[in-house]
């Protein structure tokens, strides 16, 4: 009975970064064991969302040709909505591919779907199962974790599950993360952005054509602007099959300072007329809140430790700015594999050879960009000009443009100029444009 | 040693189920499908007996492919042998084919393994509430049948006797039974286990034998599904609101104006 | 002699020697599709030791009561009850039976639609005859009352269905009404019986929801069981019942009784009082047969204005304590 709980390896969390690892694992005989405390893998997540086929592929090759697809609608356009109190101007590029490069997911069945491909090469699952702590030796090393339940019907204690190596994937709760000791320090109310959502169901027909899109044809943008009720942040709409995912992001901080709550922002936003009127009819399938990491590269926990490894967003691997998430969660726990299939081999799970998976974070290109977006996040979320003033005035522009007709064209120029200087001053503007160009120089 | 029956039902999760009010069909997407939760407590009863007495539990039931997820669930309450009832044929059952297809299914079992000495199935199901197909079942198998059972007072598999406490009206009948005996399961009748880790391990990965229409039974196809309904689905339509009255605002109105307004409409009722 | 058609029946619940209400019920809506078919109603008395009740039967509008009489039958038990109604519908070839939804009920018409081979529709609201087809239509709530559905039985006899307490209303009384009583034999030994009741714990406090005249309800909003006690103060004071919704009841704050809905009873009070339930579909089926329906809540959008004859938006608290304070005065001389 004693080795029943043991496994190789065991993946705390079961979102993209755990099951990537643990489909990885399974492919190479490794004995794994993914702990996913929902009902099902993708149960209690939230997702935008947008996942990319380069990174799918590395986990099922066959991606987009399988059954059942998981996804919902492949994104044939892509871009920004600039919104202002009155409209909005819409700036997206159509994409026309033989192969769809991403396509909008909905994390329910995106999860469990990858879920099944690793149930089917060996991977063990715990649904329903919490990790509550970690076993750890004298020395410090980490060779299992506790789980809420028990391990057989006689007993009431928590059960010990042995590994010799743990990847936690718990996500952007670091409970887990912290008992194996890896964080540096716990993330501020500005690192982390709450991500309001909803599901939104639409008459399948009516979605397509308020969008102007075709039957299997998609949509992604961003919405800028007045939207997040003047705080620093953006929102998303994403093309589901038969529902839209409408969702607005604002960082901790700025919601507690204004004791403004995550739902009134949705409902703002809701309000505006084009969105009033894209929603109409439209039915709430799912409300959801959920905070994503944006610490950046100082908000990064150590990455390994002695017998254990952190990936996705434990780690805080998301870059905002491109929407890259499940992504590099996916990217962490293919190298997160790569490393335990290695400290496998040489039966050694010591920090030395855990290293490896730094390096190999280290050397990726979402590394690199995490570089850049340090000083970008800077630039963007200290001042509220990018996500306020330039949106609105872009439409202010292009609605001066359309109205006009009848007039001497010279004096709405004049007119478009004295509210930009109005609003943002010469010098602004000139220290707006610096900024960006030193950011990418 | 005890054979134990449960017969459980996929249903979607109903509390926020929607409906395509253009089509009248329900709107699958979003929608978590559940073990309809009265099955729980039946699941959780067959749990409870063979820990206590030893046995077997075996678990139907009957739908679409995905109630192979619904078995996996099931197994976590230490079942043993799981089986889905799936088929093309089997589609559109009322009450009447649904426990015709079931009750000659539990036939078939007990012929080539051993009869069951309890068939436990849920008070209803949420999806339908019609709580027919536990007496139906009973009745094919002209096994005695107790519904509504709220507590399990005592089981003597030597004596092969149970006695029950079963929910009626006016309080509670306390019913003593001869083995076998189908059981209808309401949510007292006892609490849900907390499964130990592997068990949850296991269930996650068993595989249900599939039963068709052809094998390995073969059923009477002027008896199951849609063809073995004689109930149809005549007309399908949204109900009717009553005409709304008045509505008023108390900070605006005042609470005296509404109380007032309030102990008129009583008075002028009789009420008061 | 012409050949009648074949009859409608009402399969009538009694309890200690008293006809439940429902089945008067079911006798009053069982005349009409009697008319309606050009046939007569039966009513089928089973039992110990109740022939007595026979002339209440045909004073709510029986033509015929088939009455069968034996010791086995002297309390509710599954088996032999259904047995014996399986019998006489399969000797006397009903076109329809209207069984009571009440527990007893829906125990009883799954059994008997099995050994009859025939179709049974449970739980519905609403029945009506399509007399060229000669067809009872039946509707229910589907999709947990999302939607309405009509059900029809086209090819098997009789159309078996059960009807909520509640649903129509109990006919006039008349006075002495005659009919016919047809004595049915049955042999039943108890000694092959497999199922044996052998204690009874009596309800403390039967709740009578379904017949109260006032119902004080109160749902999520009402926030705890402290809610709940100020609406038990003012149903009192109006002599009245408490209802709840199941939010209220799955939270623990009222037992399963008082629950109003699709999966609780169904109610048509004088008045109903909803403080704090936002009137879900599945809520309103139960109640929205209320003679007078007023409800406080704060959400002005709350579904419940959808069918309230009053609504106050508003905290449900304020005015119920107002209004228990107010009754209180006036009724202090
Ligand atoms: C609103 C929103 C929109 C987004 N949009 C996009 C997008 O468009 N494109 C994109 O690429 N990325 C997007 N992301 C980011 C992306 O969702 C995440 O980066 C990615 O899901 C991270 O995966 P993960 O496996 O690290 O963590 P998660 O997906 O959070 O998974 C962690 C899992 O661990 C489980 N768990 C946690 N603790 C325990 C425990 N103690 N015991 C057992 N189980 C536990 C949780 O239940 C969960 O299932 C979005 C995020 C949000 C919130
Ligand atoms: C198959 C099925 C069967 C069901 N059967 C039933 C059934 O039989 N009966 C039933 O009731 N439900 C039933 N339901 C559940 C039903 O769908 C609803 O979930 C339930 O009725 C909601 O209960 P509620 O109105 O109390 O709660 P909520 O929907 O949460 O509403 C609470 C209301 O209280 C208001 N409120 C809050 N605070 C205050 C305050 N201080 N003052 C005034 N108002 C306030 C809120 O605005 C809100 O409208 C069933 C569901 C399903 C799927
Ligand atoms: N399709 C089915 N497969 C297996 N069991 C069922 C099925 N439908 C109903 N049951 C069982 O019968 C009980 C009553 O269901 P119902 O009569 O539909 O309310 C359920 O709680 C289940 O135990």
């Amino acid at each position: 009975m004693r080795n029943r709980l043991n496994y190789e390896v065991v993946i705390i969390g079961g979102g993209p970064s755990g099951l990537s690892a643990a489909i990885k694992l399974a492919e190479r005989g490794v004995k794994t064991l993914v702990i996913e405390r929902g009902r099902f893998c993708g149960s209690k997540n939230v997702f935008g969302g947008v996942i990319y086929t380069s990174s799918i592929k590395n986990l099922v090759s066959d991606f987009p040709q399988v059954e059942p697809f998981p996804c919902e609608r492949p994104i044939t356009e892509e871009g920004f909505f600039l919104i202002s109190e009155k409209g909005l101007s819409k700036i997206t590029f159509l994409k026309k591919e033989d192969t769809p490069q991403s396509f909008s997911a909905l994390r329910a069945k995106f999860d469990s779907w990858l879920s099944r491909v690793a149930l089917e090469k060996g991977v063990d699952f715990a649904l329903k199962t919490k990790v509550i702590d970690l076993i750890k030796n004298f020395r410090g090393e980490i060779k299992g974790v506790v789980v809420e339940r028990p391990e057989s019907w006689e007993s009431s204690n928590p059960a010990q599950i042995s590994a010799k190596l743990v990847i936690i994937a718990e996500g952007v709760n670091r409970v887990l993360t912290q008992k194996a000791g890896l964080l540096k320090r716990d993330w501020s109310s500005e690192e982390v952005v709450l991500s309001v959502k909803e599901v939104i169901q639409i008459p399948k027909n009516k979605l397509e054509a308020r969008l102007g899109i075709g039957e299997s044809e998609g949509l992604a943008v961003e919405l800028v602007g007045d939207i997040t009720l003047g705080l620093p942040g953006t929102g998303f709409l994403y093309t589901n099959q038969s529902s839209l995912s409408f969702g607005i992001g604002v960082f901790l901080k700025s919601l507690v300072e204004n004791k403004i709550k995550p739902y009134e922002l949705l409902e703002k936003a809701k309000a505006h007329p084009y969105f009033r009127e894209l929603f109409q009819e439209g039915e709430i399938l799912e409300y959801s809140a959920h905070l994503i990491p944006e610490w950046g590269l100082e908000g990064f926990p150590n990455l390994y430790g002695k017998g254990v490894l952190a990936v996705g967003d434990a780690v805080g691997l998301v870059n905002p700015i491109f929407r890259e998430g499940a992504n590099l969660a996916i990217y962490s726990g293919i190298y997160a594999a790569e490393t335990a299939y290695e400290a496998l081999k040489r039966d050694d799970f010591s920090e030395k050879t855990l290293s490896m998976y730094e390096e190999k974070i280290k050397s990726s290109y979402f590394y690199k960009d995490f570089l850049l977006l340090k000083d970008l996040k800077k630039t963007l979320f200290t001042s509220n000009q990018w996500f306020n003033f330039y949106p609105q005035f872009f439409n202010f522009l292009l609605e001066s443009y359309v109205s006009s007709r009848g007039r001497e064209k010279r004096e709405v120029l004049r007119e478009i100029l004295q509210e930009l200087k109005r609003k943002r001053g010469k010098l602004g503007i000139l220290r707006d444009i610096i900024k960006i160009l030193k950011l990418f120089w | 040693m005890l054979n134990l029956l449960v017969s459980i039902k996929q249903v979607p999760d109903t509390t926020n189920i929607r409906i395509n009010p253009e089509t009248g069909t329900l709107i699958r997407e979003g929608v978590p499908a559940i073990i309809n939760p009265y099955d729980i407590y039946a699941l959780s009863l067959a749990n409870f007996l063979k820990l206590r007495y030893g046995g077997k539990i075996t678990v139907i039931t009957m739908g679409p492919p995905q109630a192979v997820s619904a078995l996996r669930e099931a197994a976590e309450f230490s079942a043993d042998k799981l089986i889905l009832l799936c088929d093309q044929k089997f589609a559109g059952a009322d009450t009447l084919a649904t426990s015709y297809t079931l009750a000659t299914t539990i036939k078939y079992l007990e012929q080539i393994d051993k009869p069951f000495d309890l068939y436990l199935f849920g008070k209803q199901a949420i999806d339908g509430d019609t709580a027919q197909v536990g007496p139906g079942v009973a009745t094919r198998l002209g096994v005695p049948i107790i519904t509504y059972v709220i507590r399990l007072e005592k089981l003597d598999p030597k004596k092969r006797e149970i006695i029950v406490h079963k929910k009626v009206e006016e309080g509670i009948e306390v019913i003593k039974a001869k083995l076998p005996v189908l059981i209808t399961c309401e949510k007292e009748v006892v609490s849900v286990p907390f499964s130990p880790v592997t068990e949850i391990i296991r269930a996650n990965k068993v595989n249900p034998e599939i039963f068709s229409f052809k094998e390995p039974i073969s059923f009477d196809s002027d008896k199951v599904g849609l063809k073995g309904s004689p109930t149809r689905v005549h007309r399908v339509f949204t109900p009717e609101l009553r005409t709304r009255g008045k509505i008023l605002n108390l900070e605006e109105e005042g609470l005296e104006k509404v109380i007032n307004l309030i102990v008129e409409i009583l008075k002028e009722k009789g009420i008061l | 002699m012409t050949k009648e058609n074949p009859e409608v029946w009402v399969f009538v619940e009694e309890i200690n020697s008293q006809i439940k209400p429902v089945s008067l019920e079911l006798l009053g809506i069982g005349k009409k599709l009697a008319t309606d078919l050009e046939t007569k109603l039966g009513a089928i008395l089973i039992g110990y030791r109740i022939k007595n009740l026979a002339s209440e039967l045909f004073s709510y509008g029986a033509e015929k009561v088939y009455l069968v009489e034996h010791p086995v039958l002297s309390y509710y038990r599954h088996e032999p009850f259904r047995d014996t109604l399986a019998y006489l519908a399969f000797k006397y070839k009903p076109d329809i039976l209207l069984v009571p939804a009440t527990p007893l009920g829906r125990d009883l018409a799954g059994g008997v639609a099995t050994c009859l081979e025939t179709g049974l529709t449970a739980d519905v609201t609403e029945l009506a005859i399509d007399k060229e087809k000669r067809l009872l239509l039946v509707t229910r709530p589907a999709y947990s009352g999302n939607l309405m559905a009509t059900i029809i039985c086209p090819e098997h006899r009789p159309q078996i269905t059960t009807v909520r307490p509640r649903v129509f209303s109990i006919p006039e009384k008349r006075k002495q009404a005659k009919g016919e009583l047809i004595e049915e034999k049955i042999d039943l030994k108890e000694e092959n019986l497999r199922t044996q009741r052998i204690g009874f714990i009596p309800k403390e406090r039967v709740v009578n929801l379904e017949y109260a005249e006032v119902i004080v309800a109160g749902g999520k909003g009402v926030g705890g069981k402290e809610g709940f006690s100020l609406l038990q103060e003012l149903a009192k004071l109006l002599n009245g019942e408490v209802g709840a919704s199941r939010l209220a009841v799955s939270a623990g704050w009222i037992s399963h009784e008082h629950q109003v809905g699709q999966t609780g009873k169904t109610v048509r009070p004088k008045v109903y009082l909803a403080f704090g339930i936002s009137g879900k579909i599945q809520h309103r089926v139960g109640m929205q047969n209320s003679d007078l329906i007023i409800a406080v809540n704060k959400d002005p959008s709350a579904e419940i204005f959808q069918i309230a004859d009053l609504g106050i938006v508003g905290d449900w608290k304020k005015v119920c304590v107002a209004l228990i304070e107010k009754i209180k005065r006036e009724r202090k001389p």
